[in-house]
């Protein structure tokens, strides 16, 4: 976990800026106020640290940014979130003890109703009044986000990296970029009911705090962005994950040369570098006080988003019975624990949290699209590989390895997509049944004319869950292949921060798929 | 605050007989007198430091099944779908391209304060909302009452006059914000999560976006020992329109394309997206992207449409004790 090394009790001069970019410094150095004005072209650095201002805690460092405007311009917009895994246990005797991990994310640059590109900095913390503040700030200078992290008691600010760190050798995956794997904006639960956000779905009420707790009047809490999260994720996250995007594969189209390692790209495509967490939309206990159908998340069982990137159809509302939800909470024994002695029966509060898709992801299929790198048919036979299994797909990953080392495009043109179906074709001929690279070569057959035949593989594939959604055998089978997934995610992601994440149960742990015939194995 | 000498009507709007309507809202509030900490900001003082409460949701309705494109065709085709306390209705050019996707939050009940009390101010916001064909029997029914679902008003083309859906009324709203001032326990757990409080509660449909909310904010609050009431003026409003992810063709700001057309700034009853002709921007609301797609449904803009109801909450030390699930 290089990340951890932020978290390191080190000495540092709180009068300067320090940079600790992983892979590139051993250690955090001080930059040289010209080296600091020669790196970072962003608003924090240029209004604040560069302007000789250090400040420590975080409300603190807001103030600090919005000062060093004028009146009236977008640095002064501020709006404040609050999210954590424990947010909905209300405070008591019995749960005083849990770690809910609640925090808050400010935004300056952006209101909710603009600009269209979100705001140009983010600070996250855990209590307004104290330091270990992650920030990141639009560098308007080279794009991309510059990753800030305050470090030390007392603290002192240290450049992280720029999102394009997190796309190279040898700071890729490391630091930040451990967890913002492209170096995007991360907002785990990105999509309705946001499960962990204050939201125009769940609030979080002052009661998850202590009475005692400082927090409860902080205008950070009291005055919260009404909606919370669908206001995050519309006016901040969906913007800022895109704005990236563009910049990066803008800077793809500028660049004279042929493009280098364009498996960075398409490992986006078919592997699963990170996640996003969705739910259905109904609270976990709601469910157990209806007769009403449960609506599950559609991609769950396929990757609806990057599907429609392509054109295809989308699933249908997939829903289980409340009462077959119910056994399985019992079968399996699901438990909400913070790993410190509190348990409490049942599941996340809104029902069937499982990670699906990133939207980094998909937005980079959308841009490969668009820039003519990735032709539908390719992107299309790729998604269709393997398509029962939207994440972590091995069989899916495994194309990576017959991309070719470089892509040319020119004119919104390109010759990698027939390159890289060639490859992965010569590999099928010579593959055993069953391969991954077969099953490639089967779908690039069906040629050009792909959406009927996909479209209805695709409706095949939905009735048989639907099939399967009406039994409890069937679900409980869905509810394991959810759990593998789950424990995908607790064993090899550095996002899985809190034991409250995900609810826990007695199932053993097992690399789980699903088959096009609706069945797990 | 102290005592609010009468209703202001929805937005602030003109009108010549404000008693009137004022007179309309107190009666609402009368038939809710028996929620003891739900009370009539006209009869009862709100202190200056009472706190105001807004809760915000979208106006896409987020009960209606099926995938999102289905769920965007549906909600395009049927007002009855919109039960978000907002309704749109969309208008195309020949290509079949969205030109203008109109929004409204007025209540149906303010149009028949208006067919009560003022024939010509109706007729005359007829014309200029939706059309100047308008004449005033087509807004009356056989017994010569106001009829909301009018041949006007009634399409999720074109232009809405206001509120249609049959829960999307201010009775509705001002209901559902007393009767969730009951506290609620299930198997002696306080029951204060959204969802799970309308379904005990049976205060309606527990996925809708709206209605959850407000409950769930009406009773965190008196579950502190406070007494609410809805701001005045006491309405749906629109809260404005996000516009992270709309993407123009020529990089104008699309936010420059949402106009307010009725109620004041901080009251917003109606609005429009729609890229003016004259302008000389050579494309329509369907040549705009959304999250990368083209605008093919006003439900597009409608799930970044905020709809907005401001409750307030006046501190207390009593909570009302809690009573067991509806049966």
């Amino acid at each position: 976990m290089t990340c951890a090394v932020f978290a390191r009790d080190v000495s540092l001069d709180t009068e300067g800026i320090h940079r600790l970019v992983v892979g590139e410094d051993q250690d955090p150095r001080p930059l040289s106020t010209a080296g600091a004005a020669d790196e970072l072209g962003d608003d924090f650095a240029t209004l604040v640290l560069l302007q000789g201002a250090f400040p420590q805690s975080a409300e603190e460092t807001v103030e600090a940014i919005k000062e060093a405007v004028p009146a009236g311009h977008r640095l002064r917009d501020q709006m404040t979130f609050v999210l954590g895994e424990g947010s909905q246990i209300a405070f008591s005797d019995q749960s005083a003890a849990i770690e809910r991990s609640i925090r808050f994310v400010v935004t300056l640059g952006a209101t909710a109703n603009g600009p269209p590109e979100g705001p140009d900095i983010l600070v996250s913390v855990f209590d307004p009044r104290q330091t270990g503040i992650e920030l990141m700030a639009w560098d308007h200078r080279s794009g991309g986000f510059n990753y800030y992290r305050s470090m030390g008691r007392p603290s002192a600010w240290v450049f992280a990296g720029n999102s394009r760190h997190a796309l190279v050798e040898p700071t890729e995956g490391k630091g930040p970029f451990e967890s913002h794997k492209s170096g995007a904006l991360l907002m785990k639960e990105l999509k309705v009911p946001w499960v962990h956000w204050d939201s125009s779905f769940a609030h979080i009420n002052a009661t998850a705090f202590s009475p005692d707790d400082e927090r409860r009047q902080h205008p950070w809490f009291t005055n919260k962005q009404p909606g919370g999260a669908y206001a995050f994720e519309f006016e901040v996250a969906r913007p800022a994950i895109a704005r990236w995007a563009k910049a990066r594969f803008e800077a793809l189209r500028a660049s004279t040369g042929p493009i280098e390692r364009p498996a960075r790209i398409i490992e986006q495509v078919v592997a699963t570098p990170t996640i996003n967490i969705v739910s259905s939309i109904r609270e976990s206990v709601a469910a157990n006080m209806s007769t009403k159908p449960i609506e599950l998340p559609a991609t769950f069982f396929v990757d609806a988003d990057g599907l429609a990137e392509v054109g295809l159809q989308g699933p249908p509302q997939f829903t289980v019975t409340g009462q077959i939800y119910a056994q399985s909470l019992q079968t399996f024994d699901v438990q909400l624990t913070d790993g410190g002695g509190f348990s409490q029966a049942g599941d996340t509060h809104f029902a069937f949290a499982v990670p699906e898709r990133a939207l980094e992801d998909v937005v980079v299929v959308r841009e490969a699209l668009a820039m003519g790198l990735l032709s539908r048919r390719l992107a299309a036979c790729l998604l269709m590989t393997d398509f029962p299994n939207p994440i972590f797909s091995e069989r899916r990953a495994a194309l990576l390895a017959h991309v070719p080392p470089t892509a040319v495009v020119m004119n919104g043109g390109s010759s990698f997509s027939q390159e890289t179906a060639d490859a992965i074709l010569a590999a099928a001929a010579e593959a055993p049944e069953g391969a991954p690279e077969r099953e490639f070569a089967k779908r690039w057959a069906v040629g050009e004319d792909f959406d009927g035949t996909f479209n209805g593989l695709l409706r095949t594939y939905y009735d048989a869950v639907n099939a399967q959604l009406e039994t409890q055998d069937g679900f409980d089978a869905y509810f394991q292949l959810a759990e593998s997934r789950r424990q995908r995610v607790r064993d090899t992601m550095p996002i899985f921060e809190s034991p409250l994440l995900f609810a826990t149960t007695n199932i053993a742990p097992a690399a789980l798929s699903m088959r096009e015939d609706g069945s797990v194995r | 605050m102290a005592i609010l000498p009468r209703f202001s009507t929805p937005g602030n709007v003109a009108d010549a007989n404000p008693d009137a309507w004022s007179e309309t809202v107190l009666t609402l509030f009368d038939s809710v007198s028996a929620f003891t900490h739900f009370y009539d900001p006209t009869k009862v003082d709100t202190p200056d430091d009472a706190i105001v409460a807004p809760v915000v949701w979208p106006a896409f309705p987020a009960s209606l099944p099926g995938p999102f494109v289905e769920r965007l065709e549906l909600a395009d085709t049927h007002r009855g779908t919109q039960d978000e306390y907002c309704e749109w209705a969309v208008e195309r050019n020949n290509a079949g391209k969205i030109t203008r996707v109109t929004f409204t939050t007025e209540v149906p009940e303010y149009f028949e304060h208006l067919f009560e009390t003022d024939q010509d101010a109706l007729l005359e916001l007829y014309h200029e909302l939706v059309s100047t064909e308008v004449v005033l029997a087509d807004l009356a029914d056989e017994d010569g009452s106001y009829l909301r679902r009018n041949r006007w008003n009634d399409s999720p083309r074109g232009r809405p006059a206001h509120l249609m859906q049959g829960s999307n009324t201010l009775p509705a709203a001002v209901t559902l914000a007393a009767q969730a001032t009951v506290l609620r326990e299930r198997n002696g757990t306080p029951v204060t999560h959204p969802q799970a409080l309308v379904v005990c509660s049976q205060l309606g449909e527990p996925l809708r976006g709206s209605d959850p909310q407000i409950a769930s904010a009406v009773n965190a609050a008196v579950a502190s020992g406070a007494s609410v009431t809805l701001s005045d003026p006491v309405g749906l409003y629109i809260d404005g329109l996000i516009t992270g992810g709309i993407e123009t063709p020529d990089g104008t700001n699309p936010a420059s394309f949402w106009t307010v057309e009725r109620g004041d700034a901080s009251h917003i009853l109606r609005a429009a997206f729609e890229v003016r002709e004259g302008e000389g921007h050579g494309y329509v609301v369907g040549d705009i992207k959304v999250d990368g797609r083209p605008i093919e449904f006003g439900g597009q803009l409608a799930v970044r449409v905020r709809v907005r109801i401001k409750a307030i909450v006046k501190a207390g030390s009593q909570p009302p004790a809690r009573l067991p699930c509806e049966p």
